[in-house]
């Protein structure tokens, strides 16, 4: 079945050439000068006013980076990227570790409102009563500001930019940095823990329930810069947060690059939702500029009973690289991954999970939504995998794709792998969630076919949205009206 | 995506290049064959066989599974296997070289040897690039096969079946079938061995024309020392339909290949596997269907039963062409794993450029439904029987797909034995 007029229509509507956030911040800044070296590392360690371990680290990262090969295997093509011709490092020059909101440059404060984030505390989201988010914002290389960091330093919950926290928390940093994406787990996280600029670092303790939402926001603003962020959340035991992520960048000729990790460790009966809303900018419908977003995700459950879940809308960057993982480690845990991809102009996504069983009794959930249009390819990648202890492992999987016009892809690449008899893993992808009966059921009353389509679909579809806290979910609205009748798999 | 830095050579890769030397001149085909032999080699030489790098080896790590190279030596001799239907029409191949040919009326049948020796150009002896590693052996090593011509319109009533037998040592057989123009055929491609050490590599290239209508059943049973690595290149022309059953029950390192083009309009391929592995047996099946134009259908089901240690493999991959519109595809791959010890990896993969098309594809693994054998249990029924029972409900349902009803007694028979040995 090919895609209806409307659905069309909605797609258009965040086509690339759509892109509202392309505008540029003209603010001095503090740059690194061009290229990758031990010197640059150097430069970046003493800026951040690090300790000499972290500094060895990187260094150790560096050589390692040096001996990796980049990473071809994905469905994506792109010129070879020239790591010397970035600049890895640039800050805001007036960002000399800003005490209050008033210190903050006000142009900063600006894009900030540009681009519908409330940096000040006071402000409540519209429409959402007595809901508040602390959020910390990164600008190019460095984090601009942390809010709400009192009321939530009372409950014992630790938020602030990570290169504060390997000078506040080094022990905490030290322990867990690295212990779920390992420096030389590929390429790209190899680079990362070489150059690393900031990022947030997010502590729970144990049995503390993260009173709001935190939520960080990326913006790659200078240009020939490359994005650097690393992100560390820890819950301790019985620990609960959840976390957002949105990122944006200017629109620009060339390409830029932003490889970041994240890293998740959820102990015995913790749980962590992450939910990221990626619009960096896509390039022009030729292809010309936009960000690669190469990025290691990945959350182990190390303790009993926890649970990890990704939510993902996927809609920017020229290139997309990236998928969040769960490492089922304890015994009972569970993990899931959510994700809308939607694919325009000549953007190419390869993306999907891993979720990969240890513990007994583990069990996961994967739901994938692709939509690709214009010449754009979209691909889902994911793995299952089941070791031979994993007993009753449980997983359930469905992806399903729309293909927008004849000139796009539409991908599947699925790797189930069990070792374990008692393991139970269903993948399904199939034309479409609508079943005869629902259709029927609904052409009975009167609603007419294409309409009835629309809303079953929608209501699948706002079921992964859901899965978004609120705040993003009105962010993420735009694609709620994107039926995915006649999708494939 | 297709990766691999340069290796040393393995103990196998140095002694097919070294037997590679001994042998060319004794190997049939005239200068031209020659050459795509030394290329053949040449490229194994230069790149090796392929390891899990290697995406369409990912789970099948050649390099590593194929340890040694058994002697080439003649071995002894292999007895006749009976029909698996009767009145079928035997050709036989043994130890590498035909013992008998017998072709109905409307089928010619000759040597694939003496076509290597008079003109290459009727035969493809193309191989699938540089991880291609069953067609670069197979082009290098081999010696006979069947080129077989259906005529146009003719119809054969009775099988037209293979034996491809061996007792230990190698074997490098390549076969050419071609159906012709609305013609109907059914060919049942038998590959057998003692226990002796062996390695055989059997390639077949399957044409169907214009609405000409094929079954092709290859059952699997060579020996338990037997690695057995075969490719079937098919090509399916307008309204062109092909039902393609192929069952693995024995064998120690086994990949099934097929990579088929779909390249007439209204053509159809109905696909079914049926893995019966036990033991430490590695089996592989690795599908890429295209559907390069508008209007073709296609089912794959894939069914195995692993127990033992044994590894199962099914990698499926569904092209759907961007002028391919209102293809239907559709595939599932559903295992039963019954031991802790065994495995199976899947990856059934879709790529998609057409934007009005139904494709889909589902995977299972799971163990034996409890309630399903508590089902049976309750009412009497010893556990292991019923074990038996489910499992084959499960294999038996694809099996009877076949219409036959001679074949599928045949078949049947082979999985209450399996099931005896393994259950």
């Amino acid at each position: 079945m090919p895609a209806v007029q409307e659905t069309i229509d909605q797609v258009r509507k965040i086509d690339v050439d759509q892109y509202k956030y392309g505008f540029e911040t003209l603010i001095e800044s503090d740059k690194a000068p061009k290229g990758l070296s031990e010197d640059i590392i150097r430069f970046i360690s003493a800026k951040k006013q690090e300790p000499d371990w972290m500094l060895e680290w990187r260094l150790d990262a560096y050589s390692r980076w040096l001996t990796m090969e980049e990473p071809t295997w994905a469905r994506v093509e792109y010129p070879k990227i020239d790591f010397n011709d970035l600049y890895y490092y640039s800050a805001p020059k007036s960002m000399s570790g800003p005490k209050t909101l008033d210190e903050v440059d006000p142009e900063l404060l600006k894009t900030y409102e540009k681009l519908g984030i409330p940096l000040a505390e006071q402000e409540i989201l519209a429409g959402v009563q007595e809901r508040r988010v602390a959020v910390d914002a990164v600008f190019d290389s460095v984090s601009v500001v942390t809010t709400f960091k009192k009321e939530l330093s009372k409950a014992g919950v630790i938020f602030m930019s990570i290169s504060e926290a390997i000078r506040e928390y080094p022990d905490l940093v030290k322990k867990y940095l690295a212990s779920v994406v390992p420096v030389s787990d590929n390429y790209y996280a190899a680079l990362n823990s070489a150059v690393f600029t900031d990022g947030s670092f997010v502590y729970v303790p144990k049995g503390v329930r993260c009173p709001m939402e935190l939520s960080t926001y990326f913006r790659i603003n200078e240009k020939n810069t490359g994005q650097f962020e690393r992100t560390l959340i820890i819950a301790e035991e019985g620990a609960y947060v959840s976390y957002l992520e949105g990122c944006t960048a200017p629109q620009r000729d060339e390409n830029q690059l932003h490889a970041a990790v994240v890293e998740l460790v959820a102990m015995d009966d913790a749980e962590i939702k992450y939910s990221t809303v990626q619009n960096w900018y896509p390039g022009d419908a030729e292809g010309k500029g936009g960000i690669y977003n190469f990025v290691t995700k990945r959350g182990d459950c190390r303790g009993k009973n926890s649970k990890i879940s990704w939510t993902q809308v996927e809609t920017g960057s020229a290139i997309t690289w990236k998928y969040p993982s769960c490492i089922l480690r304890g015994d009972n845990s569970r993990g899931e991954f959510y994700s809308i991809a939607v694919s325009n102009g000549a953007q190419q996504i390869d993306s999907g999970t891993k979720m990969i069983h240890l513990g007994k009794n583990t069990s996961s959930r994967i739901i994938s939504k692709g939509i690709s249009a214009g010449k754009s390819n979209n691909t889902y990648r994911g793995r299952v995998s089941a070791h031979r202890k994993a007993e009753n492992a449980r997983n359930f999987t469905q992806c399903d794709s729309l293909l927008i016009g004849n000139e796009c892809g539409a991908h599947t690449v699925p790797y189930i792998e069990a070792n374990n008899a008692t393991a139970q893993f269903e993948h399904e992808a199939t034309t479409s969630k609508i079943s005869e009966d629902q259709l029927f059921y609904c052409m009975q009353r009167g609603i007419p076919e294409e309409e009835a389509i629309a809303l079953i679909v929608n209501g699948f579809v706002k079921e992964v949205i859901q899965e978004l806290p609120m705040e993003f979910a009105v962010e993420a609205q735009k694609l709620i009206g994107i039926s995915l009748e006649g999708s494939v798999g | 995506m297709n990766v691999q830095s340069k290796l040393p050579l393995t103990a196998a890769e140095t002694a097919l290049v070294e037997q590679f030397g001994t042998l060319v001149g004794s190997l049939p085909g005239n200068a031209e064959m020659v050459q795509l032999r030394d290329r053949a080699i040449q490229s194994i030489k230069e790149s090796g066989l392929p390891t899990r790098r290697v995406e369409a080896w990912h789970y099948t790590d050649l390099r590593r599974l194929l340890t040694r190279l058994p002697t080439n030596n003649a071995a002894g001799d292999v007895a006749d296997l009976e029909s698996l239907v009767m009145g079928s029409w035997r050709q036989v191949i043994k130890n590498g070289s035909i013992d008998t040919i017998a072709a109905p009326e409307g089928v010619s049948i000759s040597a694939m040897a003496d076509a290597l020796r008079a003109d290459v150009s009727g035969v493809t002896i193309a191989d699938h690039g540089v991880h291609d590693a069953i067609g670069l052996i197979n082009s290098a090593f081999v010696t006979d096969g069947f080129v077989v011509k259906v005529d146009d319109g003719a119809e054969i009533a009775e099988p037209i079946e293979f034996q491809t037998l061996h007792d230990g040592g190698q074997l490098h057989v390549r076969n050419s079938v071609t159906v012709g123009e609305g013609a109907t055929a059914t060919f049942h491609d038998r590959q057998a061995g003692s226990d002796a050490e062996a390695l055989g590599t059997v390639v077949t290239d399957l044409k169907l024309g214009k609405g000409a209508q094929a079954t092709w059943v290859t059952v699997q049973e060579t020996g338990d020392a037997s690695d057995h690595l075969a490719q079937l290149n098919i090509t399916l022309e307008e309204d062109a339909r092909l039902t393609l059953f192929i069952v693995n029950l024995s064998g120690k390192l086994v990949r099934q290949e097929i990579n088929a083009d779909v390249l007439g309009e209204g053509a159809d391929l109905q696909f079914r596997a049926v893995n019966l592995l036990g033991d430490s047996q590695h089996c592989d099946i690795t599908l890429s269907l295209g559907h390069l134009v508008p209007n073709t259908t296609s089912t794959e089901t894939v069914r195995s039963v692993v127990t033992g240690k044994a590894q199962g493999v099914f990698q499926g991959q569904i092209r759907v062409d961007q002028i391919a519109q209102k293809t239907d595809a559709q595939m599932a791959c559903n295992t039963l794993l019954l031991s802790d010890d065994a495995g199976f990896s899947t990856k059934p993969e879709l790529e998609i450029f057409a934007d009005d098309v139904i494709c889909a594809h589902g995977a299972t693994v799971a163990e034996i439904d409890h309630k399903h054998l508590f089902y049976l249990m309750a009412r009497g029924i010893p556990e292991k029987i019923a074990q038996g029972l489910l499992i084959k409900a499960f294999v038996a349902e694809i099996i009877e797909e076949l219409g036959d009803e001679r074949l599928i007694g045949v078949l049947e028979t082979r999985l209450d034995h399996w099931l005896e040995m393994n259950g």
